[in-house]
């Protein structure tokens, strides 16, 4: 990557994240059950950089990406933004950030609303911040739609007429509209055809050079994610298990979880053993209700030894950017 | 093989222009626009439409066109039937046999002109006699009260005239009143379509009173979710659990029976399912994420609401709408049949119904036509809401 990064410029710090999901049940709301969606997330972004984020679903990617941009309250943790915690200002304070912290969503048909122009759409927010009015308005959205490869013809059509890159691009443009610094892009690609996708992911990276954009850039398979991002973070049932660089990660996988994922991705080269024979993991993914107990994959993992069970491995930093949350690591030294 | 000479020019690359991949062609067409091509097929709810415009129109202009006023009494003229039997004086006089024994001078065409006054009333007998340009008609109706052997066909009344039996000459359409008219002489005609203005404009209040109510209750309680969802829904349930009829009931005691009282019973009482119906929608299309774009644009809770929310749940509240007027109109007539409803001279379908209950066994017609009016309205409704359903359905957009 020739991208030039200061390590000491973070746009975002994430301390410890934790969302949990409380919902109340029975007759007077006595029965309560805790989805422990995000349970202890802890990452850091550099200004210009882009953090990947991968796992399976359900292991509370989307939930870590809506609840910095604050669409879910914080159970604890801290979420600082250029300096300043965004996770306890109250709703009307959070304003004045979402110009600045944007987000595109997964599905192309349900995040545009069908009953609104592409204009007024990527208008939308021009209108919320009140940036512009009448003819510079229209001048707004039209440049939107140029930069991402629209026309300015598409305005007056509705989202139904358009293919799902397209609404994608729409999507962005809508974003793009505030002039955010730091987007989260909660699986942009994923429903798109793969001959579409790389034009997307294409079109991300072009915007990041001339915008200077931040990414949070979730996915759940490793091989698009690898493309775009500078680093990437695993997350496996609501907590970070790695984070490294995306080469380091690629390369060195240090978790079992990790290999297995890695494993799991095609490789062009008939004769390459890279990451060896393809793990496959065992049984479902355990319940966030009832995570269990010390290690959370320790159900699915291979390597498991008494110590799984009862302690909580630490995300300690195993080789200089390179962070993962394992006893192996301790126990063989 | 036959030689084919291929055109040169089909080799040529084709100008840019034409090969923009990213232009539509298909014209672009509105959520409605779609919606209202979809109704447009189905011929029924179509049916529907033109008759509630036709009805809708009727029921502005309708007062205004027509001969008779809905409240004027002509007592003489009471219960004539929309379809009567006239008989031949004599070429340019004709007259009409009312079941109540009277005669009414008419023209051989159906219009009916003034009652004729009987020259001699021969009580002890049971016959009058009437003197009609000279000539001796004789109305014997001691028949209706004769033994059957005495009187094998069952006629209850002979006509005579200069001693000679008449017979029926025609039976012809009235034409001075073509729908008849009721037992205090009344146009029936005038008073259905007067009908129609009360219980159209009934149910149109208690339509939009519901819409108002019942999307802003709903949407409410569907948007803030949680404990005040509850409470709302709870309160919602206890309302519905009492009668529409207790309703009416106290509240006639209390502001007295009405027009008034009935609109403020519907109204205070149809929300409920307009709530439900608007909150089961918000509920699940807040958590759409084009919702939450807009959350993270920072859009305010009221434009997420008029903007998003609302707009795509129009179609099952049109929905609804369209099927909650034709049930106000049958409460209203079923009030106004039970004697709660509109007073006299007011009238609605339903009092036009219960008026009509006492002769129904000698003036049929003064039922039919208000009950027709209100069967045909409901099911053009019901026509056209089936119809919206179908056409409103995202479900079958393409
Ligand atoms: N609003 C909610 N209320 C309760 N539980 C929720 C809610 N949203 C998410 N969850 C639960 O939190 C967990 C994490 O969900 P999340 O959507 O973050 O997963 P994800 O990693 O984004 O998965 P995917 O790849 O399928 O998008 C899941 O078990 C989910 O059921
Ligand atoms: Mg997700």
């Amino acid at each position: 990557m020739a991208k030039q990064l200061n390590p000491n410029d973070v746009l975002l710090e994430v301390k410890d994240l934790k969302k949990h999901f409380v919902s109340r049940h029975g007759l007077f709301g006595q029965h309560t059950t805790r989805v422990q969606a995000v349970d202890g997330v802890s990452f850091k972004i550099l200004r210009g950089e882009t953090l990947g984020l991968v796992g399976e679903s359900g292991c509370g990617k989307s939930t870590t990406g809506r609840t910095i941009i604050r669409l879910y309250d914080v159970t604890s943790g801290e979420v600082i933004f250029d300096g300043v915690d965004i996770s306890k200002v109250s709703q009307g304070e959070m304003r004045q950030y979402r110009k600045k912290i944007q987000m595109i969503f997964q599905d192309p048909y349900a995040s545009l609303n069908s009953r609104m122009t592409v204009g007024d759409i990527i208008g939308e927010p021009i209108d919320i911040h009140n940036i512009a009015k009448g003819e510079e308005r229209q001048k707004i959205i039209w440049n939107l739609l140029e930069r991402v490869g629209l026309s300015k013809e598409h305005a007056n059509r509705y989202p139904h007429e358009f293919s799902g890159g397209q609404r994608q691009r729409i999507g962005i443009a809508r974003a793009l509209a505030v002039n955010p610094d730091f987007i989260i892009c909660d699986e942009p690609i994923s429903a798109l055809d793969v001959s579409i996708q790389a034009q997307v992911v294409n079109m991300l990276e072009d915007l990041q050079k001339e915008l200077g954009l931040t990414y949070l850039f979730i996915a759940h398979d490793l091989s698009m994610v690898k493309h775009i991002s500078d680093r990437i973070g695993v997350m496996y049932l609501g907590k970070l298990v790695e984070l490294a660089n995306s080469d380091e990660l690629y390369d060195n996988p240090n978790h079992p979880y990790s290999q297995a994922l890695l494993s799991a991705i095609p490789i062009p080269d008939p004769d390459a053993t890279k990451h060896g024979q393809r793990i496959v993991l065992e049984g479902d993914v355990p319940s966030p209700i009832n995570p269990p107990s010390g290690c959370r994959f320790r159900t699915r993992c291979k390597y498991v030894m008494d110590v799984c069970k009862e302690v909580e491995p630490e995300f300690i930093e195993i080789s200089p950017n390179h962070f993962s949350a394992c006893h192996l690591n301790t126990v063989n030294k | 093989m036959s030689e084919q000479t291929i055109n040169k020019a089909l080799w040529e690359n084709i100008p840019k222009e034409n090969k923009d991949a990213e232009v539509i062609s298909r014209p672009s067409m509105t959520y409605w626009q779609d919606a209202w091509r979809r109704l447009k097929k189905n011929k029924l709810s179509m049916l529907g439409l033109l008759f509630i415009f036709f009805m809708v129109m009727t029921a502005i202009i309708g007062p205004y066109v027509i001969s008779h006023d809905y409240s004027t009494q002509q007592l003489q003229l009471a219960n004539i039937p929309p379809k009567i039997d006239i008989y031949k004086v004599d070429d340019a006089t004709y007259i009409y046999m009312h079941s109540e024994y009277k005669l009414f001078n008419v023209t051989a065409d159906g219009l009916l002109s003034d009652k004729i006054k009987e020259t001699e009333n021969d009580l002890t007998n049971r016959k009058r006699v009437y003197n009609i340009d000279g000539n001796e008609v004789v109305l014997d109706y001691s028949y209706a009260s004769k033994k059957v052997e005495e009187n094998p066909d069952g006629v209850k009344f002979k006509l005579f005239m200069n001693g000679e039996e008449m017979k029926v000459y025609d039976s012809v359409h009235n034409k001075s009143y073509v729908l008849g008219t009721d037992g205090l002489g009344r146009d029936m005609l005038a008073r259905v379509i007067y009908g129609a203005r009360i219980s159209l404009l009934i149910a149109f209040i208690a339509t939009v009173v519901n819409f108002f109510i019942g999307v802003l209750y709903g949407g409410v309680s569907g948007y803030f979710g949680g404990r005040v969802d509850n409470l709302m829904m709870r309160i919602v349930d206890i309302i519905n659990v009492i009668p529409l009829l207790l309703y009416v009931i106290l509240l006639s005691v209390i502001i007295g029976s009405g027009l008034k009282s009935i609109i403020i019973a519907l109204g205070s009482v149809y929300w409920v399912s307009m709530a439900r119906i608007v909150r089961g929608q918000v509920l699940s299309l807040k958590e759409q994420e084009y919702v939450l774009a807009a959350r993270t644009l920072g859009a305010s809770s009221m434009r997420i609401m008029i903007r998003h929310l609302i707009p795509n749940a129009m179609g099952p509240i049109i929905v609804s709408m369209t099927m909650l007027i034709p049930s106000a109109i049958f409460t209203e007539a079923f009030l106004s049949f039970i004697g709660l409803g509109v007073n006299a001279p007011l009238a609605s379908w339903g009092t036009l119904a219960n008026d009509a209950l006492g002769g129904l066994r000698s003036y049929p017609y003064q039922l039919f036509y208000p009950s027709l009016a209100i069967s045909v309205t409901m099911l053009a409704f019901n026509f056209l809401g089936d119809g919206l359903r179908d056409a409103l359905d995202p479900r079958l957009r393409k």
